[in-house]
């Protein structure tokens, strides 16, 4: 099998437990009433796409979706708005994952901005046929900062998979 | 190197049995999402979803204000004292300023009871109102709405206009078992009828699309509107009681071109930051019921029925 040259080190399998707590830490993030503000990024889209990548056959476009819609009604969105952005940004993350994971991660990065850029532009223009108001140029930096946040992310939910296969007491972990 | 057993994901990815196709859940997931925007925005059939999904995320959302909450509340132990003696001098000024006035709401109350009996008017309304806090600023940026923590349980309705001590916020569009949601003001799709109280003139205030402020629409280029002038809810609507403040005229810029003002005013309620509101009841739930047919017309139906 080939690996792809990045991964230096063969990762543990995943554990689907952590896949599951990671995604509702992710909502439980987006849930926090912190006000209203354009350039938040979307934490649950960010997570949905890291498993998107790294687990497609685990997390796909049917979670998405339900994630989606459960965040139209937490923000009273336009029932469907989160969740066809969501759909779209699993359906295009699931066709680039095979590539995607041949490249350093700052190179993930500027590759997965274009798709988070998309997934609000999808949202805005489903908003303005909707007839909602204008969010201002703040919109803009939200996808920026999504991708900023891709090799943090990348490092954090991918360290339960690096762990050592056989601890002993100079590797406890 | 011999790797134990257990470390390598060994599952191999199934040949045969591997479900819809990415393309074919992206279809059915977009086409319902699209079905799910129209029975929304133009039927408006989604709200037993909603009411289901609201429900089970409320607790969900009152436990993950407590974080907030506490680290507001961690800055105002630090400043605490500060803040209590600045406060305590600001609504003691205010207590002062207000004394004279409230001194003679009875009286005048009193005076107006009579004045109507004399009048033979109908007694003035009372409206119920109830207490309310807001559970947090919807973060949905092409919208002005806010989630409050009382719901249908606590006896809210669609509809019921909301304010505060400043005046009015907003109105309950959508009611959820455990909580509602009021949209403010400033939203793009809000209105409300105003009265100048400075000329008795009635208009209508709307939001803007950028969510600056509101305005005033269709008024005429020579309308008599000053910058400075307090406008205040009309009544008329059967929904908001009279006499409440609703915002300031900012500017009036009279264009000569197109034959109207163009009036930008102030909420005199912040719509931000806010956190204990009213919510008072629709008007129109104690207004007497619309007469049927006039008695007479009733009787010469009987008359005919009995032929």
């Amino acid at each position: 099998m080939i690996m792809p040259r990045s991964s230096d080190q063969l990762l543990l399998p995943v554990n689907p437990l952590f896949v599951w707590f990671t995604l509702l830490l992710a909502f439980a993030m987006n849930l926090v009433p912190l006000g209203r503000n354009p350039a938040m990024p979307d934490f649950m889209a960010l997570v949905l796409v890291f498993w998107n990548v790294h687990q497609p056959r685990r997390v796909g476009v049917g979670l998405a979706f339900v994630f989606g819609l459960m965040m139209d009604v937490h923000d009273g969105a336009v029932l469907g708005q989160h969740a066809l952005a969501y759909t779209l940004l699993s359906f295009f993350a699931i066709t680039i994952h095979r590539r995607l994971r041949w490249f350093t991660v700052p190179s993930q990065a500027v590759q997965i901005l274009p798709l988070f850029g998309a997934a609000h532009a999808v949202s805005f223009i489903v908003r303005m046929v909707a007839g909602g108001m204008l969010p201002g140029w703040e919109l803009l930096l939200a996808p920026v900062f999504e991708a900023l946040l891709w090799p943090p992310v990348t490092w954090m939910l991918l360290a339960p998979q690096r762990r050592a296969p056989d601890p002993d007491e100079n590797r406890p972990l | 190197v011999v790797t134990p057993l257990g470390t390598l994901d060994r599952t191999p990815p199934p040949f045969f049995r591997q479900g819809p196709s990415a393309l074919t859940k992206l279809t059915f997931c977009s086409a319902l999402a699209v079905f799910l925007m129209v029975a929304d925005t133009r039927f408006k059939l989604t709200q037993p979803l909603r009411t289901v999904v609201a429900t089970a995320l409320n607790p969900v959302e009152r436990v993950l204000r407590v974080p907030v909450d506490a680290w507001n509340g961690a800055s105002d132990y630090l400043m605490g004292l500060q803040n209590a003696l600045t406060q305590e001098a600001a609504a003691r000024a205010l207590l002062a300023k207000q004394a004279e006035r409230a001194s003679r709401v009875e009286q005048l109350q009193n005076e107006n009871k009579r004045l109507r009996a004399l009048l033979d008017l109908r007694p003035a309304i009372t409206v119920r109102t109830q207490p309310a806090e807001v559970l947090y600023e919807a973060s949905d940026p092409f919208s002005r709405r806010v989630i409050i923590d009382r719901g249908s349980t606590q006896g809210i309705t669609v509809a019921s206009p909301v304010m505060n001590e400043a005046g009015v916020l907003g109105q309950v569009t959508r009611v959820y078992p455990l909580s509602a949601e009021v949209t403010l003001l400033t939203d793009k799709d809000a209105a409300i009828p105003v009265l100048n109280t400075r000329t008795q003139g009635r208009s209508a205030a709307y939001g803007t699309a950028t969510g600056s402020g509101m305005e005033l629409r269709f008024m005429a280029g020579n309308a008599d509107v000053q910058p400075g002038d307090v406008l205040h809810t009309s009544g008329v609507d059967g929904i908001y009681p009279p006499g409440i403040a609703v915002a300031k005229v900012l500017s009036v810029d009279r264009k000569v071109d197109t034959g109207f003002a163009k009036v930008s005013l102030q909420p005199l309620a912040p719509a931000d930051g806010i956190r204990h509101v009213l919510v008072l009841e629709p008007l129109s739930l104690q207004m007497p019921p619309r007469p049927d047919l006039p008695a007479e017309e009733v009787v010469l139906r009987k008359k005919g029925a009995r032929k």
